[in-house]
């Protein structure tokens, strides 16, 4: 009898569950429904003052785009969750970043630094499952590579558009969002000490004074020592390249993990010079060490610092909307802010006198595609003849 | 009915595995009546403590059982054995008081607050330790160390107290006392007791029964009287108390517990061990049992010997005599001083038969 | 020893508790470890094995651990000796100074050392450079050696002090009757009643040496060792199959050197067997003897106090030894966004780690002491692989067990624990290890505690009709809080500094401090990275502080006398 009762009333709660659970799943259809005219309805369409803006109006964030040769506000997209940047600048700089992005939109980002090299084997790693959405920073040597290994995919950010063409790819894999030159950064007291000039060379560097007073990272892992390394390869080819690294290796202190490292080891004076990008070297200077930055005359390389969609990202909308975030005016002028003095790839961004003027330096002719397809290779080699056949050495 | 009744079959216990198995415990049958004070006896290492912690429950037997009132509690932990444990080293808790220490074994058992206070005070009165109940252990002296170990077992009402060589840390006076004491309160209370020690006075002195042990197997069982006048065998003789033995020549008949020897020369009735049998008995004589003379005494079964060396205790003289038997170890008390005997001296031994116990060798 | 134990039937508590404890440390360590050793058998990593025997590049990676192991070894203890004899066997002025100062290593962040040396005595060093006008070259095996030796020495002092301290002064007596001079004493009596000290601390230096992995990053140069190979392999190069071969490589000889060594610390029985020492023994008056043993004592201590005081003064100053201006830039900097997250996340995940990791060590001490007979070696061997296996192959058997979810038969048993995309961000993989790095402190002092104490009184709380869980915590917890709570110190310091476990498996949304500090000291910001160190010192102290607070407030000191007369 109480058994017979009890199916009863549990079948009956059994349906009133399922009842609501439709009623309730309608009901949040609806809202939804509801909810995307109400987009459009915002700003889209709407004319703005300037190309990248990007804003947030109730909930939802729009990018500001010329469309037909007029300025308007783009489709908004309603952002929410969380992100994770992999960023190749110094932290200061991605630290700015992702800290400006998550105000301007509510998502909240977080960042890990890691090299050129670190990123790509870490993506590589995580491929079936990315922990993040957006590469950004470190010479896009590097993004070539993820490009090839299919760790990113290409977007067309409409802001792209203003972005000088020879500073984003072509297919719209990665976009630059910086430039920088390859430097030597001098400590002008140890030099001294040592009755060494500033190096204006790369002859110069190979100066036997200099014997492990030569700090630069190590090509695999970073993106700088390998940008230096493709420019000697466009200067001289490949085996004189390989020739002049291993000589220089006589006179390299050690091979720091990440392209920064230098400009400290330099500053600090454990070596006379450090083989660095040039904005870093100015703002270590600024920091008080006392530095001087020299280009060398037989010409010197350049990198463009990219941003990238990560192929498989766990947000893609916020990841989309964080790479049109940071090609916009707003973005790049936070570089100088945190002692970053890259030449900016946004038209409209600030220029400031500390930035290198590329006009006046002598630079050779970097093929940022070639560079990318010969990097994994490149790396190799230079592990193979020159680091280990040292340490066998020693 | 009194409870307490205590049964233990055929107990072994081994340690190691393998070859290096070594017996500690062999085949032990005993029963234990409610009320009973038995002790363990025997030179260390002969299985008595081990015994007493399988009672316990701190080792499990190999074989066998262990009953309390007909119950089996072998596979019992020990907290599940209704058991008071008083430690070797009293193992009182040092981070409580007195009270604490008495109370913890009430708290287990859940009772009212008021019941605990009460119990904890009675036993603090019967042991005179009522002003010492807010002290640390280590505030107290060995003999109150000790109280409170025992009051503590006590105050749970077990229906056996065990004692593991309770008295070994006192000195020999204080030592005297706590076992007249422990005697009186177990008889007072007429819990069921194990007491295990290796000092035959203290077995003697508070012990229904005793139980000597060696080479993990029990030697005899018995009242000290017993054990002390009608031995077993040589070594329960040797153990408890001192002893002379005398090589018997000849046993003529035997029985209801009596027997014709031959011995230093003469044949003469004494009291007999069943198994004592031509050839393989010895003649014990307690020392106390000898008198020295330089005479022979009429009436007495008597050798001669010379005065080895003599030792003067006050109340007694001890003697070694050299004998053709061998040293004769004889205590005379309250000599005169012109009675007693020089190095040297010819002497003669004399004891009576019925004073003589006939033992089995081995 | 005349130790004791239950033979009887486990009771349940027992039972439940040595199932929970070997479960527990098969999870935290033995699984990840056998996760490696599977690993490393996938082609890139059996390409490593054999290479070991083709490839002179690995080859000289393997010597060079090794011969850095010997070295720090050796100089470790020799420093640890030195100083552990001044402070038993020399009276002077600032013992107590010395014995603290000698002791503060042990809660050092890791690069502290390492930055502090290269600012004092680097190339262009205050010191070396610029009051001395030398410029030598510490990059590489001599920086490493002279780190690690000032990291890890306290580590033999403590242990050749409390040896020290248990030798029977009788036996110097007796020796000193013989008509022996101090010396002779010295060498044919004191220094050979040591060697199993001295075994067990080189030892102990050595799994220490070559387990290290933040030194090596910093200051290692170009002297490749395996750990920094692994490191490497698996953050460079992102091959884990070649990073779990590289730290095979590096088990082995941690796991032997560890055995080794416990064999030499049991040994050490056979001095403490005499007993509390029954009088003082005569100190060395003579100045000829006291005067180089002192001068030496007192510059390794001036060496550490130039250390802290670069580190400190490090975060208050533009760029030390360069721009000496007084700032708060440092620090600013690194609450501007580096330090908040990882401070706030590594203390908490370090708060709840810690007493678990003391809980867990106390439970295995007691059942290693007071319950278990026969497998009590083994549960103290499985519990002491915590700290005996390297934190470079922790960390990676982390990685390789838990960044993906262990599924039977499609249900998933254990969800993800490490790595991006793990729950609540890999917190737990890296709480999981901070317990099992910490447990073996707090099991440690458990140990040496309940040794002390009369196992009878577990007995007759038993007797009492207690259970074996009331038992545990009303009478042998209480007992070894003293212990517990230093345990709890120590297990804590160890959370907060350890880096190689946790770098593996630090993700973005759980950022860990000394993790910070590697990329702040890598990329050459050393004020930021001394602000760093400097905040997890502070912290550190300061919860050291509290604990050895609530040990004073607890433990009066008559229940102290009591556990040692006990």
């Amino acid at each position: 009898m109480w058994a017979r009762v009890k199916v009863v009333v549990e079948r009956f709660l059994m349906k009133k569950f399922l009842i609501g659970a439709v009623i309730s799943a309608l009901g949040f259809s609806l809202i939804t429904i509801g909810a995307a005219p109400a987009n459009a309805a915002g700003s889209t369409g709407r004319s703005c003052a300037q190309e990248g803006l990007v804003r947030k109006l109730s909930g939802v964030t729009y990018t500001c785009e010329r469309q037909n040769g007029s300025l308007k506000w783009g489709e908004g997209r309603k952002l929410s969750g969380s992100l994770t940047v992999v960023c190749g600048a110094t932290e200061a700089w991605c630290g700015a970043m992702t800290s400006a992005f998550e105000k301007r939109t509510g998502v909240k980002t977080s960042f890990v630094r890691l090299s050129s090299g670190e990123t790509t084997a870490r993506l590589e790693a995580f491929k079936s499952n990315p922990e993040f959405g957006v590469w950004h920073g470190g010479p896009v040597d590097g993004f070539g590579v993820a490009r090839i290994k299919g760790l990113i995919d290409s977007y067309a950010s409409p802001s792209r558009n203003m972005i000088p063409k020879n500073y984003k790819d072509a297919d719209g894999y990665w976009t630059g969002v910086y430039v920088g030159a390859l430097g030597f950064c001098s400590n002008t007291e140890v030099l001294k000490e040592l009755g060494v000039a500033v190096p204006t060379s790369w002859a110069s560097l190979l100066n036997p004074k200099l014997k492990g007073q030569i700090s630069t990272a190590h090509p695999a892992t970073s993106g700088t020592s390998f940008t230096a390394l493709w420019t000697n390869v466009t200067r001289m080819g490949q085996t004189a390249a390989m020739a002049y690294h291993a000589n220089l290796h006589k006179n390299v202190l050690y091979y720091t993990k990440s392209g920064v490292g230098p400009v400290a080891i330099a500053g600090r004076g454990e070596v006379g010079v450090g083989l660095v990008f040039s904005h870093d070297c100015v703002y270590g200077a600024e920091q008080g060490f006392p530095l001087k930055v020299s280009f060398p005359s037989e010409g010197t390389g350049y990198e463009i610092g990219g941003v990238a969609l990560i192929k498989g990202a766990k947000n893609p909308e916020a990841a989309k909307a964080y790479v049109d975030f940071t090609l916009s005016t707003e973005a790049q002028n936070l570089g100088v802010g945190v002692g970053a003095y890259q030449i900016l790839t946004n038209p409209y961004a600030r220029k400031d006198s500390r930035m290198v003027k590329l006009a006046k330096l002598k630079i050779v002719d970097y093929d940022f595609d070639k560079a990318a397809t010969s990097k994994t290779a490149l790396t190799a080699k230079f592990d193979a003849e020159i680091i280990n056949r040292s340490q066998a050495k020693s | 009915m009194k409870s307490g009744r205590l049964e233990l079959k055929g107990l072994v216990k081994e340690f190691g595995k393998g070859q290096e198995v070594v017996r500690a415990v062999d085949h032990l049958d005993l029963v234990i009546e409610p009320g009973e004070f038995v002790t363990f006896l025997g030179p260390s290492g002969c299985g008595k403590t081990t015994t007493l912690r399988m009672i316990a429950g701190f080792e499990t037997p190999t074989s066998g059982s262990i009953l309390l009132d007909g119950k089996d509690v072998s596979s019992l932990t020990p907290d599940k054995r209704p058991m008071g444990m008083v430690f070797q080293s009293y193992a009182l808790f040092p981070h409580m008081t007195v009270a604490e220490n008495i109370s913890y074994g009430l708290k287990v058992q859940k009772l009212s607050n008021d019941e605990i206070q009460k119990r904890v005070t009675d036993v603090l009165a019967s042991m005179s330790l009522d002003n010492l109940a807010n002290r640390a252990p280590n505030q107290l002296s060995g003999g109150q160390q000790q109280r409170v170990a025992l009051a503590r077992a006590m105050v749970v009402q077990p229906k056996v107290l065990l004692f593991d060589e309770p008295l070994s840390n006192l000195d020999a006076k204080l030592r005297g006392q706590m076992r007249a004491e422990i005697r009186s309160i177990q008889q007072r209370l007429g819990i069921t007791s194990i007491f295990v020690t290796h000092d035959q006075d203290e077995a003697m002195s508070v012990s229904d029964r005793i139980v000597v042990m060696r080479n993990a197997i029990v030697q005899q069982v018995g009242t000290p009287t017993d054990i002390y006048r009608a031995p077993n065998s040589v070594f329960v003789a040797d153990f408890i108390g001192r002893s002379n033995f005398l090589k018997v020549t000849d046993i003529s008949s035997s029985a209801n517990g009596s027997a014709d020897v031959t011995s230093l020369g003469k044949t003469f009735t004494v009291p007999a061990h069943v198994d004592a049998k031509a050839g393989n008995s010895l003649l014990l004589v307690r020392p106390e049992s000898i008198t020295v003379s330089r005479q022979p005494i009429a009436g007495k079964i008597s050798g001669e010997g010379v005065v080895k060396t003599v030792i003067y205790y006050g109340e007694h003289v001890e003697y070694t005599i050299d004998t053709a038997n061998g040293e004769i170890v004889a205590t005379t008390s309250d000599p005169s001083p012109a009675e007693i005997l020089a190095v040297g001296e010819k002497a003669s031994f004399s004891f009576e038969a019925n004073r003589a116990w006939l033992l089995p060798k081995a | 020893m005349a130790l004791k134990k239950h033979g009887a039937k486990f009771d349940i508590f027992t039972k439940v508790a040595i199932v929970a404890v070997v479960a527990i440390i098969s999870l935290l360590i033995v699984v990840p470890v056998l996760s490696i050793l599977f690993e490393s058998t996938k082609p890139t990593g059996t390409n490593v094995f054999k290479s070991v025997f083709s490839n002179p590049v690995i080859r000289g990676t393997i010597k060079n651990t090794v011969w850095l192991g010997i070295s720090v070894g050796f100089f470790g203890t020799l420093v640890g000796f030195i100083l552990a004899y001044i402070q038993v066997r020399v009276e002077f002025r600032g013992k107590k100074i010395l014995h603290i100062l000698a002791l503060v290593p042990l809660v050092s962040p890791p690069f502290a050392f390492a930055t502090a040396v290269i600012v004092l005595f680097g190339r262009s060093g205050i010191i070396s450079h610029d009051l001395l006008g030398k410029t030598p070259m510490l990059y590489g095996y001599p920086g490493l050696v002279i780190v690690l030796s000032a990291s890890y020495f306290p580590v033999a002092y403590l242990n050749l002090v409390g040896m020290m301290r248990s030798l029977d002064p009788a036996i110097d007596e007796a020796a000193s009757s013989l008509g022996a001079s101090k010396f002779r004493i010295f060498r044919t009596v004191t220094l050979p009643l040591l060697i199993p000290g001295i075994t067990s601390s080189f030892l102990l230096l050595f799994v220490e040496a070559i387990a290290d992995l933040a030194n090596p990053l910093v200051i290692g140069g170009d002297y490749m060792v395996l750990s920094s190979r692994a490191y490497i392999a698996i953050n460079g190069e992102y091959d884990v199959s070649a990073g779990a071969a590289y730290s095979a490589l590096l088990l082995l000889p941690a796991l032997l050197v560890f055995i080794v060594q416990r064999y030499w610390s049991q040994k050490k029985s056979v001095v403490s067997v005499t007993g509390k020492p029954s009088g003082q023994i005569a100190p060395i008056k003579s100045k000829v003897a006291k005067a180089p043993l002192l001068i030496f004592g007192w510059s390794v201590a001036a060496f550490i106090v130039m250390i802290y005081l670069a580190v400190i003064l490090g975060a208050f100053i533009k760029i030390l030894g360069v721009n000496n201006t007084f700032t708060l830039d440092h620090y600013r900097y690194i609450f501007s966004g580096i330090a908040n997250d990882a401070l706030k996340s590594t203390v908490i995940m370090a708060s709840i780690a810690t007493p678990l990791a003391g809980f867990m060590g106390m439970v295995m001490a007691w059942l290693i002491i007071r319950k278990l007979k026969r497998g009590a070696d083994a549960l103290d061997f499985l519990g002491m692989l915590g700290i005996a296996v390297p934190g470079t192959v922790l960390g990676i058997g982390y990685a390789v067990t838990f960044n993906e979810p262990l599924k039977i038969g499609g249900i998933t048993i254990i969800p993800q624990l490490a790595g991006g995309g793990a729950i609540l961000g890999g917190a737990i993989a890296i709480m999981m290890v901070y317990t099992i790095r910490s447990s073996p402190a707090g099991q440690r002092s458990g140990i040496a505690a309940l040794q002390q104490i009369d196992p009878s009184l577990d007995e007759a709380s038993a007797s009492l009709g207690a259970s074996g869980s009331r038992t545990f915590r009303k009478v042998s917890l209480p007992l070894i809080k003293g212990a517990f709570l230093t345990g709890l110190m120590f297990a804590f310091a160890r959370s907060m500094t350890t880096l190689s476990p946790v770098l593996f498996i630090a993700t973005p949304e759980t950022p860990i401090l000394t993790q910070k500090i590697l990329a702040e000291s890598d990329s050459g910001r050393y004020g930021p990275a001394f602000a760093l160190c400097t905040l997890l010192i502070v912290i550190v102290l300061s919860v050291m502080g509290i604990i050895n607070a609530a040990v004073r407030g607890r433990g009066s000191t008559e229940f102290k006398t009591t556990l040692v007369a006990g």
